[in-house]
């Protein structure tokens, strides 16, 4: 009489780790993408770089309006405006052109509001940077001339792009 | 006959080779965390440049030529359609009075800031504003915990999101100790700022440092030795924000303040 073999359970055992090994590599076959970079310390889909760069650019810096504004660039060389973001005030580059051609109208925001942001006295800037204090030289004559109440614009007496002539 | 071994002077004997290893070890231990490969990693930026990669990123906020206008805040949203309400950058004021330090970041910077009252005006010892966003970290928590390997570290020194693989389980928006993430309430995936990915690829600077007016915001590679980041470390003292986080940040800050965590 023969009781079941002493080694059959090893070979059961067998089955079951071969078929974890299979299920293990068709699972990591279907799950894992095909782009996939191994690198450990980089652990990522190659495909999510050429994703996350086709977003299309809003803002092209000053070098984006020289193509169509040559000579007011070159005018602006000298002003004291001159380091300043062209598109900060007339609105970015995608709001005005499109494949080389002009849709719209740059929009300029000639509000006090867009001087003030940076120019308006406050304790937080930096000592030595321009700002309009209302007790200074400058705050006593808006004062005397009653410009604050007459909402009178910055802009009226300053050239937006060489305010201190 | 064998002379027996006197049990005194066995325990002697490894008493003696027990204190000659640990006097070893100490000395192996000391010179090697002094001279080894891991003993300039938390203090030398430049350590970045010596991998592999072509280019190796590097952003640089200089508080004190910061003038808090929020040109920064606006330009990131129009150029990465940031919706209302979340931020990938923006900007802090801080006023350092008797009292406290009281900071606030009213709609993240984005219209700029209201002039401080007249209380906290007339003893305020400073004030300063601080931009804020993703730091880029070397050892970035938030990758970390990712379970679907959605946020990642480029070669390049960029972390960015596969956005067609985030869950929006939001795990890597509590780790990180910045609070720099956030999940995207139409897309409902994890965001927060990538350097401009897509201008930088294409050449241009990120949105942000485009339109800064004060060059407080500079972004370049520390491979070129030309650029405006390497050179701001040969020359002036940087610091990183909350450093004993261990994340060590590729956004390096001059001028920080001690009160601005």
């Amino acid at each position: 009489m023969s009781g079941p073999s002493s080694t059959s359970h090893l070979y059961r055992l067998g089955i079951v780790l071969v078929a974890f090994f299979v299920a293990a590599v068709l699972v990591g076959w279907w799950a894992v993408p095909s782009s996939w970079n191994f690198d450990v310390d980089h652990w990522y889909r190659k495909d999510a770089l050429i994703d996350n760069a086709q977003k299309p650019m809003v803002y092209g810096g000053n070098e984006s309006c020289k193509d169509c504004h040559e000579p007011a660039m070159k005018k602006l060389a000298k002003f004291k405006h001159r380091a300043l973001s062209c598109e900060s005030c007339h609105g970015p580059v995608a709001d005005h052109v499109r494949g080389n051609k002009k849709f719209a109208a740059a929009k300029v925001d000639k509000s006090r509001w867009q001087c003030e942001n940076c120019h308006q006295e406050q304790i937080n800037r930096p000592k030595d940077f321009p700002q309009f204090s209302k007790t200074g030289d400058i705050g006593k004559f808006v004062k005397k001339h009653n410009l604050l109440e007459k909402k009178t614009l910055c802009l009226e007496c300053h050239n937006a792009h060489d305010p201190t002539n | 006959m064998m002379p027996i071994p006197s049990p005194i002077e066995a325990d002697t004997d490894s008493r003696r080779e027990f204190l000659r290893n640990i006097l070893a070890g100490t000395a192996t231990a000391t010179v090697l965390m002094v001279f080894g490969p891991g003993a300039m990693a938390l203090s030398d930026p430049t350590r970045r440049t010596k991998n592999k990669a072509k280019h190796q990123f590097a952003y640089v906020i200089n508080i004190n030529n910061c003038i808090g206008c929020g040109n920064c805040v606006r330009a990131c949203n129009k150029e990465n359609n940031v919706p209302a309400s979340v931020f990938r950058t923006w900007v802090e004021r801080y006023v350092v009075t008797d009292e406290g330090v009281y900071v606030e970041s009213p709609n993240g910077g984005l219209k700029g800031f209201e002039a401080v009252n007249k209380k906290l005006r007339q003893n305020f010892k400073k004030s300063f504003t601080v931009p804020k966003m993703c730091n880029h970290c070397e050892d970035p928590p938030c990758v970390q915990v990712c379970p679907v390997g959605a946020t990642f570290k480029t070669e390049e020194g960029f972390v960015l999101v596969d956005h067609a693989h985030c869950l929006g389980c939001a795990y890597c928006v509590q780790a990180c100790p910045y609070a720099a993430r956030y999940i995207d309430p139409i897309k409902h995936v994890s965001d927060k700022c990538d350097w401009c990915y897509h201008r930088v690829k294409n050449g241009k600077l990120p949105a942000c440092v485009t339109v800064c007016p004060n060059k407080a915001r500079l972004f370049g590679d520390l491979k070129d030795p030309e650029s405006e980041v390497t050179k701001i470390f040969k020359e002036d003292q940087w610091m990183v924000l909350k450093p004993h986080m261990h994340t060590d940040p590729t956004c390096f800050y001059i001028g920080l303040p001690r009160e601005v965590v």
